[in-house]
């Protein structure tokens, strides 16, 4: 089983130190998971997971030059195994030169940040319950669902002296939905994180998928919209906003990915986007990055205009930036309308896709619709089929928000987005 | 050369003999997984530069699955002392039991499952390989790369292009797996590569990535030729560039070998998998003997169908590699299956049981998914068409086996009018339809076909695992936005 003692870190922590490594940083991560499998409320399998690796990254230094290769080492490896991968990333890393940064320092954060008692056993009983009792109907079911539920011990530490460890839950239930009508039968696909259960809301989001079944089933194919305004409240909504927060990535930039620069007008004008440590029962929820560099609270876009990249250490300094860190939770806010004003006029809100994409170097959005509201001259018409499309970039320019907000675990964004003018290729006319 | 089998496993397989003995004590049923699988992965491009052990395939740990009173359960593992089996045996147990007893307190019931067979059987497979990842000069295949990434910015410049970066990425890896059971005891070793090349390009008005990959069984060999990939990098970045959006409507079209390939996966590839007709969830399982495609559609899927990165000698749970006939001219005849599937619903397993690696479950998954060959040649298939496109570039699919929807986001369509393509691209394009009216209207097929296994494949939206697809060019009748 996972080896739980710190021998086999301390052989590796000597045999790095004796490898002629010029630097080096080891993330020592532990998983312990129960997992329960069912089929319909009947369990499929159980499943407990131990498992323990170190990922090693050695540094060689040259004039102006910084080389660097990485490994996953086994915990159960020999002294003579971890000196040979060891030797072969010092070799390597000669070879894979690129432009000189440094590590992180030691910060005067506290050391180290480990959540309330973790008891899997406990969680894992309260996601049995939460999944038993949805409120399902004769028509609309749960087929299937998984559930998993983990404690992450992550330890890092570098050459120069950092040693952090964050304990922390992380959670998901994956729930396939069904709904029948007349002898036809749909599904609707569920993955939903987060840190432990939180009863109440798996509860909502499986009852809004199971009322979304319902209406799966009584669609008529999506009419030839072309230009539609297209109104976003469900976890696709997430792709939009992860586009603004993913431009922002120092590596993105630097890479030439995205053209956005700090004070550059990038987002609508009442958009404030933070990177914030700590978000409700999100399953990412700590204190170091991947890197060892504290999380804080960091604003990244101000009413529309870019104010601070984030991520990677190594690009942030190509790009000219003291600190940086690799966010883990987002905030978005700054919508003045209600959720109910952007619902106004005609509209067709798309509730599922096959699957909702951005992409993230030319912003093009698309996605099959799978159900969506058509609101049209003071009449709600489910309808399904055909796909949206379009310039995000473009489309965020007239982009409208509500105040209100929505958790997808490590996303708090605006409940309601609307955009204007998506083209909407319908299935009507056929 | 044959690629070796993994000391470390061998080295290991006496304690998990007697590991499994001591659980044959509590449960009907013992099988173990272990794993060791090393490799590499290089990337370099003209601002950043990384070499990794590290790749999709790569791990080392052991899965054991028990069996008692109907149910199924499994210990994922790291760090195994062939000295201390009774310590594992213990551990083991106790979490399993604990389990037991949350789940008893619950009141949950098993969904009952019959015993798993376990037949006398021994297997050792090396299969062979040009060279191993673990003795690649890495040196040498860094410098390759580079003057392929400089060789790619100098002639995208030469074409008038704006390139920003030119990426290059190899990436190679041994799999070693042993699947032992009281009767049971197989080995295996492959070596599996992938690569890729891809262009940043920059046009007036919009930033595009054009890509190619190249795949199979094998090793580090796959590179040696890495340089012939960059005119067709940069033929696509030109392409891109230029490209204008398609007025949404019906096409005929001819999609290339690779998007036939992601056809085959999303429509009889994840519709076919039958842990979905275990849980009432695909609508193949209505469809077996029925008509799906035009008599021109055969489809085949295994490990057997083709040699690539997922062509094993046996899965996940020691069922033997197999080539699996999904559609025979247009009709569904069968589907792929895990073992535990296949007891459940009364046939033969098909070795498609995979894990994303040990840690993680078993799942009915795709190895090789191929489109049979036909008999027209692709000149004649574009003189066929009044007005449409041929459809290249894959970016990804999704499919819905229970109301057989598909959705494939492509990169590149070019124009064909009165049978002659006209130089006119589109991009980007979203292709979506119903599938037995996408194979239905399937009306010529080429005689050549590819296979494609640079990709990874998730069931729902977890669970990657290695898998290749392909087949000939089609010619069909496709929407497109």
């Amino acid at each position: 089983m996972a080896d739980m003692n710190n021998a086999a870190l301390d052989t590796l922590l000597n045999v790095l130190k004796t490898s002629g490594a010029d630097a080096w940083e080891v993330t020592d991560e532990e998983e312990k998971g129960w997992e329960f499998y069912f089929i319909r409320h009947s369990l499929d399998q159980h499943r407990v997971k131990d498992v323990r690796s170190f990922s090693v990254s050695v540094y060689k230094k040259f004039d102006d030059c910084l080389g660097r290769a990485e490994a996953s080492i086994p915990s159960d490896a020999s002294e003579e195994e971890m000196r040979r991968i060891v030797n072969g990333l010092c070799s390597d890393a000669s070879y894979v030169r690129n432009p000189f940064y440094t590590l992180n320092t030691p910060s005067a954060a506290e050391t180290e940040t480990k959540a309330e008692k973790i008891d899997l056993e406990s969680i894992s009983g309260d996601f049995i319950k939460a999944l038993a009792s949805v409120p399902e109907t004769e028509t609309e079911d749960l087929n299937s669902y998984e559930i998993f539920v983990s404690e992450i011990r992550r330890r890092f530490l570098n050459s120069n002296g950092i040693d952090v460890t964050s304990v922390y839950p992380s959670s998901m239930v994956e729930a396939v939905v069904n709904a029948r009508k007349d002898g036809h039968e749909i599904e609707l696909y569920r993955m939903l994180k987060s840190g432990t259960c939180d009863r109440e809301q798996l509860t909502a989001d499986l009852t809004e998928a199971l009322t979304y079944g319902r209406d799966r089933l009584v669609t008529v194919p999506t009419p030839a919209l072309e230009k539609m305004d297209v109104v976003f409240a469900t976890d696709p909504s997430v792709e939009l906003y992860r586009f603004f927060a993913s431009k922002l990535f120092t590596s993105v930039v630097y890479r030439g990915m995205s053209d956005w620069k700090i004070g550059d007008m990038v987002a609508p004008e009442n958009m404030t986007m933070r990177a914030v440590r700590s978000l409700s029962n999100s399953s990412r929820n700590f204190a170091y990055d991947e890197e060892g560099a504290p999380i804080r609270d960091l604003t990244l876009i101000d009413h529309g205009k870019a104010v601070s990249y984030m991520g990677s250490r190594q690009f942030a300094q190509y790009l000219g930036m003291d600190s940086s860190f690799i966010a883990s939770n987002i905030v978005v806010d700054g919508g003045t309308e209600s959720a109910a004003d952007l619902r106004t006029g005609d509209f067709l809100e798309v509730v599922e896709f096959s699957d909702f994409q951005v992409d993230l170097i030319t912003g093009d959005i698309a996605g099959e619709i799978r159900l969506a509201y058509l609101h049209q001259g003071g009449k709600v018409t489910p309808v399904s089929g055909g796909s949206v499309s379009g310039s995000f970039p473009e489309l965020s320019k007239t982009m409208r928000f509500s105040k209100e907000s929505r958790q997808y675990n490590t996303m708090l964004i605006p409940s309601v987005t609307r955009l204007q003018g998506v083209t909407v290729t319908g299935i009507e006319n056929d | 050369m044959k690629a070796p089998f993994s000391s470390y496993l061998n080295g290991i397989a006496p304690g998990l003999k007697e590991l499994i003995t001591l659980l044959r004590g509590r449960y009907d049923y013992v099988s173990v997984l272990s794993t060791d699988s090393d490799g590499f992965s290089v990337t370099i491009s003209q601002r950043s530069r990384n070499v990794s052990h590290e790749t999709i395939a790569t791990e080392r740990g052991t899965v054991v699955r028990v069996y008692k009173n109907g149910l199924y359960a499994e210990s994922a593992f790291t760090g195994f002392d062939p000295a201390k089996a009774k310590e594992t045996f213990e551990s083991i147990t106790r979490e399993l039991d604990a389990q037991l007893r949350l789940l008893n307190a619950n009141g949950v019931k098993a969904y009952e499952t019959g015993i798993l067979p376990d037949e006398a059987r021994t297997v050792f497979a090396e299969k062979e390989t040009g060279r191993l990842p673990k003795e690649e000069n890495i040196s040498t295949l860094v410098d390759k790369l580079s003057a392929v990434s400089d060789q790619g910015m100098k002639d995208g410049a030469d074409k008038g292009l704006k390139v920003i970066d030119f990426h290059v990425r190899a990436s190679s890896t041994h799999v070693c797996k042993m699947f032992l059971t009281e009767h049971q005891d197989l080995r295996q070793s492959y070596v599996f590569s992938e690569g890729m090349a891809a262009a940043l390009v920059a046009g007036e008005d919009r930033t595009e990535m054009a890509y190619t990959s190249l795949s199979g069984l094998g090793g580090p060999e796959l590179f040696d030729h890495m340089e012939d990939k960059i005119p067709e990098v940069l033929r696509i970045a030109k392409d891109l560039i230029s490209a204008e959006r398609v007025v949404p409507g019906e096409y005929d079209v001819i999609t290339a070998p690779e998007v036939t390939g992601l056809i085959a996966h999303e429509a009889f590839g994840h519709g076919v998998e039958m842990d979905m007709f275990v849980k009432g969830r695909a609508l193949g399982a209505d469809y077996i003997g029925k008509r799906v495609g035009s008599d021109l559609v055969t489809m085949h899927e295994g490990a057997l169908c083709a040699e690539d990165v997922t062509s094993y000698a046996f899965d996940d749970e020691g069922t033997p590699a197999g080539d699996v006939t999904e559609i025979d001219r247009g009709i569904l005849r069968g589907g792929i299956c895990d073992a535990l599937s296949a007891l459940r619903l009364g046939v033969k397993p098909t070795g498609n049981g995979k894990r994303e690696n040990f840690s993680h479950k078993v799942y009915t998954r795709m190895t090789n998914t191929m489109f049979d060959s036909g008999t027209s040649t692709l000149e004649e298939m574009i003189a066929s068409i009044e007005k449409g496109y041929l459809l290249e570039g894959m970016q990804s699919g999704m499919e819905d086996p229970k109301h057989w929807g598909i959705q494939c986001i492509l990169d590149r369509g070019y124009e064909i009018k009165n049978g002659k393509l006209t130089g006119k691209v589109v991009s980007p394009l979203v292709m979506t339809g119903y599938v037995p009216d996408l194979l239905g209207s399937v009306s010529m097929v080429s005689t050549d076909r590819e296979s494609f296994g640079a990709g990874a494949c998730g069931k729902g939206h977890k669970e990657w695992v290695k898998v290749a697809d392909g087949g000939p060019y089609l010619k069909a009748k496709v929407r497109l936005g």
